[in-house]
């Protein structure tokens, strides 16, 4: 088992190598100058702007600046924002909880009501409840989260007036920690909404037919003949079974959560990583850009690592193979 | 089904427990939050250029430092007599190359300390040094010398005499305060603490910014001009213009720059008894630039849009304000020339030409272009009339025109084809030359010495290589006068027109939103939230009550 650890995370640290490589020259190669701005007032010269270049080191070699960057990756720094005039790390570290609460929250609520309506529907195979489910979760997969984004923020928060349409936070709220954890959650319903609407649609599916099949196993049958209780049988003995291909679901979903919320954060004006990562593409900040693309690639290797570890854990026939 | 509703149930407690708790404190009444695209992430005079020079920056930045004196209301940018005083009590001038301020003796830092002579001449020595703000050294490029006389008063020396020299004194920089700065070497000052806390002598004060979501600032009771009656001003950040409107409409925000399209959103508003919408002339005017310079070559003229005939064709083809009304109601003029609304030059100008098919028709025809083949193109020597339209896909507005302009055009036999781009890949095949109709809008500065940069035959913007040494003359003598001669530069704009390097479509008018408590609202044009410390509170009433 230990071996075979070392040898995936070696694997997973290569892998992240040549994803920075690949992800450094691809960032370089957009067409775009990133020391132009929409609606700034007179372009700039080109004796200006080969004066900008030299400041912000985009006047070197595409190598030299891949060695510097890769030399200060290895330290921990990943540069200086060209927009912002301040450290990547410190920038991500800003935007990270915000993007950690919605997806978090997402998360949750994906493997809890997700799990538990899948599990009630194979169970509940064929009845009426199954069908109008099924019906929803298909809808829901089927709906685009930026517009149901859009629908819900101009029904719910601008109609009628429930929610707030925008935002993370009022910064006119009075009050103590508790008024501004309210005002918080206040302002995470319906992005967090939107987003699990569509998610806990996939997982619900999921969730069901991985439960079908277990179902079916012999051992179910011989424990309904040992007389231990329908709940038994279904959540100790089925379900403990069916969870094994959400696994592999929690690997995609959390990458998803952090990068693929971008047309949920810009619709919300959430400010996580979705939409600093969006600014950072408009603007061709190169070093905002490679920083936030390093971390969601790092996420992604780290939750299939996780993934895979998870499931040789729960599973031996997996590192036995 | 009980559990089904008892869970539904619970769920519409909760979410009907947090409609309602939202506590604003008093504070709230005599704040104001204006939604805003763009984070301010340097909003310091000097260093506003390049990455930075977004209207964030700006406008947080105006909240924050004073200029010597600020443009009036009629936005005359030549002469003396058209500016209000700031951080100077008053000027005189010495002679026709010699400007002396006397700065208010009242005037502070937020920090306390006097506002010195030797501030003005430390900023300025900074910002006329092109290492350290090349953009902005560019623009001061004509005052020779600024220097100290005592502690208050300051003297400004120019290269010649020409009608802007107060103006480019004091509106392309705020001074900052030496006392501070000094020991900062000038190209670490945008990575130091003093970015991301600020002192300036302005109305408003620092106070905090929390990434990704609003910056707040906090009325300067020591401001010498009067403290202002809104107390705090949160700039808060929704990038996407939908997002900004809901947060308005949603109650979480009091006021906004510009109404997103499409039309109906302004409806939604003025529908609002709390909201009041305020049209805003602004710096904007769009324009389709004709290449004068093959794409594929830029050695050669274009193969069609270098006679002047074609492209006059063109513009007589169109109707510009059918469609500017039909996109843009009354929110936008066409313009004579490349003048918008806030230019003063362009009072007094003609009407600009209104659509003359025929005559259209007839100048293609007499340059050859006939539709030889019958298929609807005009065509000559076997070219059809075939040109490519190029613009951003962030612009909605221009997205809506072009396709009106490709069949108003497609009626004469100009066949066009529409390209978008995304804005960072637009602006580099536009400053490369990659295009034949480049549908371009230009944010001008409230002086009319920048028309030069794009329409003279080195002007530094000039992508389609439009060159006219009658033009470059014309702003020569214009740009050196010593009075704010409108005739000079109507002339130029006459000239402008006459040669066709491009059709002016629109000059732009803001429709921004404020909520009606607040009275004595004025939004300059120029900078649109200048003006806030004069803004007064009317009803005691927050935002958001009448909301959720």
């Amino acid at each position: 088992m230990r071996h075979w650890l070392l040898r995936r995370t070696l694997q997973a640290a290569l892998t992240l190598a040549v994803a920075v490589v690949l992800l450094f020259l691809l960032t370089h190669l957009l067409p775009g100058d990133p020391l132009a701005r929409e609606g700034a007032g007179r372009p700039l010269t080109s004796v200006q702007r080969e004066a900008l270049q030299a400041r912000y080191g985009l006047d070197r070699p595409l190598l030299e600046q891949l060695g510097t960057f890769v030399g200060g990756l290895a330290r921990g720094d990943l540069g200086v924002s060209i927009e912002y005039g301040r450290p990547v790390v410190g920038l991500l570290a800003e935007r990270l909880p915000a993007t950690a609460l919605l997806g978090g929250t997402v998360l949750v609520l994906n493997f809890t009501v997700g799990l538990w309506l899948g599990v009630r529907q194979a169970v509940r195979k064929g009845s009426a409840e199954d069908r109008w489910l099924t019906t929803l979760s298909l809808a829901g997969y089927a709906t685009p989260s930026f517009w149901l984004g859009l629908v819900l923020a101009g029904i719910v928060g601008v109609r009628w007036h429930l929610l707030p349409p925008a935002g993370m936070r009022d910064p006119l709220i009075a009050g103590g920690t508790l008024a501004a954890a309210a005002d918080v959650l206040r302002h995470l319903v319906l992005p967090a909404l939107t987003l699990s609407l569509v998610s806990i649609a996939g997982t619900m599916r999921y969730q069901r037919n991985a439960m079908l099949e277990t179902l079916r196993l012999p051992y179910i049958v011989t424990a309904r003949a040992k007389g231990l209780s329908e709940r038994q049988v279904i959540w100790r003995h089925g379900w403990r079974n069916a969870l094994f291909p959400v696994l592999t679901l929690f690997g995609l979903w959390l990458p998803i959560l952090v990068s693929g919320s971008v047309f949920v954060e810009t619709v919300f004006a959430w400010p996580g990583l979705g939409s600093l990562a969006a600014a950072a593409v408009n603007g061709r900040d190169y070093p905002l850009l490679m920083g936030a693309s390093v971390l969601v690639a790092t996420i992604v290797i780290v939750a299939s690592l996780l993934s895979d570890v998870a499931y040789a854990f729960l599973d031996p026939r997996v590192r036995l193979s | 089904m009980t559990r089904w509703t008892l869970g539904v149930s619970l769920g519409a407690s909760l979410v009907a427990t947090l409609a309602t708790v939202h506590p604003h404190g008093v504070a709230a009444q005599s704040s104001i939050v204006i939604a805003t695209g763009g984070e301010a992430t340097v909003p310091v005079p000097t260093l506003m250029e390049g990455p930075h020079a977004s209207i964030a920056n700006t406008d947080v930045a105006d909240q924050l430092f004073l200029r010597l004196a600020e443009l009036g209301p009629t936005l005359i940018t030549a002469g003396d007599r058209a500016f209000v005083p700031r951080l100077a009590r008053s000027w005189t001038r010495r002679d026709s190359v010699t400007l002396a301020f006397d700065l208010d003796p009242r005037a502070t830092w937020h920090d306390g300390v006097p506002v010195t002579a030797k501030d003005v001449v430390f900023t300025f020595t900074r910002a006329r040094d092109p290492a350290i703000a090349p953009q902005l050294a560019g623009l001061l490029r004509r005052i020779s010398a600024v220097r100290a006389e005592g502690d208050r008063r300051v003297v400004f020396q120019y290269t010649q005499p020409y009608a802007e020299q107060l103006y480019d004194a004091v509106f392309h920089t705020a001074p900052l305060p030496s006392h501070l700065l000094a020991g900062i070497p000038p190209l670490a000052l945008a990575g130091a603490p003093f970015v991301q806390a600020p002192v300036g002598s302005g109305p408003y004060r620092w106070v905090r910014r929390v990434s990704g979501q609003y910056v707040e600032l906090a009325a300067n009771e020591r401001f010498f001009l009067g403290v202002p009656a809104i107390r705090r001003v949160l700039f808060r950040l929704a990038a996407d213009p939908d997002a900004r409107l809901n947060m308005v409409l949603g109650g979480e925000a009091d006021a906004m720059d510009n109404i997103p399209s499409p039309r109906s959103n302004v409806a939604r508003v003025a529908a609002r008894s709390d909201l009041r919408v305020v049209p805003v002339p602004t710096s904007t005017v769009g324009f389709l630039l004709f290449n004068q310079r093959d794409p594929r070559d830029r050695d050669r003229p274009h193969p069609i849009l270098s006679e002047r005939d074609v492209r006059r064709a063109i513009g007589l083809a169109l109707d510009r304000r059918r469609m500017v009304r039909a996109t843009l109601g009354n929110a936008a003029q066409v313009p004579y020339g490349p003048t918008s609304p806030i230019l003063w030059i362009r009072h007094g100008a003609p009407p600009p030409l209104g659509a003359n098919v025929h005559e259209a028709r007839r100048l293609l025809a007499a340059r050859g272009w006939k539709d030889h083949d019958g298929d609807g193109v005009l065509d000559r020597v076997g070219r059809p009339l075939a040109l490519t339209l190029s613009t951003t896909n962030s612009s909605a507005i221009r997205q809506q025109l072009a396709l009106q302009i490709q069949e108003q055009l497609r009626q004469v036999g100009i066949r066009v084809q529409f390209e978008r781009f995304d804005f960072p890949v637009y602006n580099e095949r536009r400053t490369a030359g990659r295009f034949d109709i480049d549908f371009a809008s230009t944010a001008q500065d409230p002086s009319p010495t920048g028309l030069g940069q794009g329409w003279s035959c080195e002007g530094s913007t000039n992508v389609a290589r439009y060159c006219d040494p009658v033009v470059d003359s014309l702003l020569e003598v214009a740009g050196q006068a010593t009075d704010a001669a409108p005739e000079a530069w109507r002339a130029v704009l006459r000239r402008i027109e006459a040669g066709a390097p491009a059709v002016f479509m629109y000059g732009l008018n803001y429709l921004f939103v404020v909520h009606r408590r607040f009275t004595n609202v004025r939004i300059r044009p120029e900078s649109s939230w200048l003006a806030l410390r004069e803004w007064t509170v009317a009803e005691p009433a927050p935002r958001g009550t009448a909301g959720y």
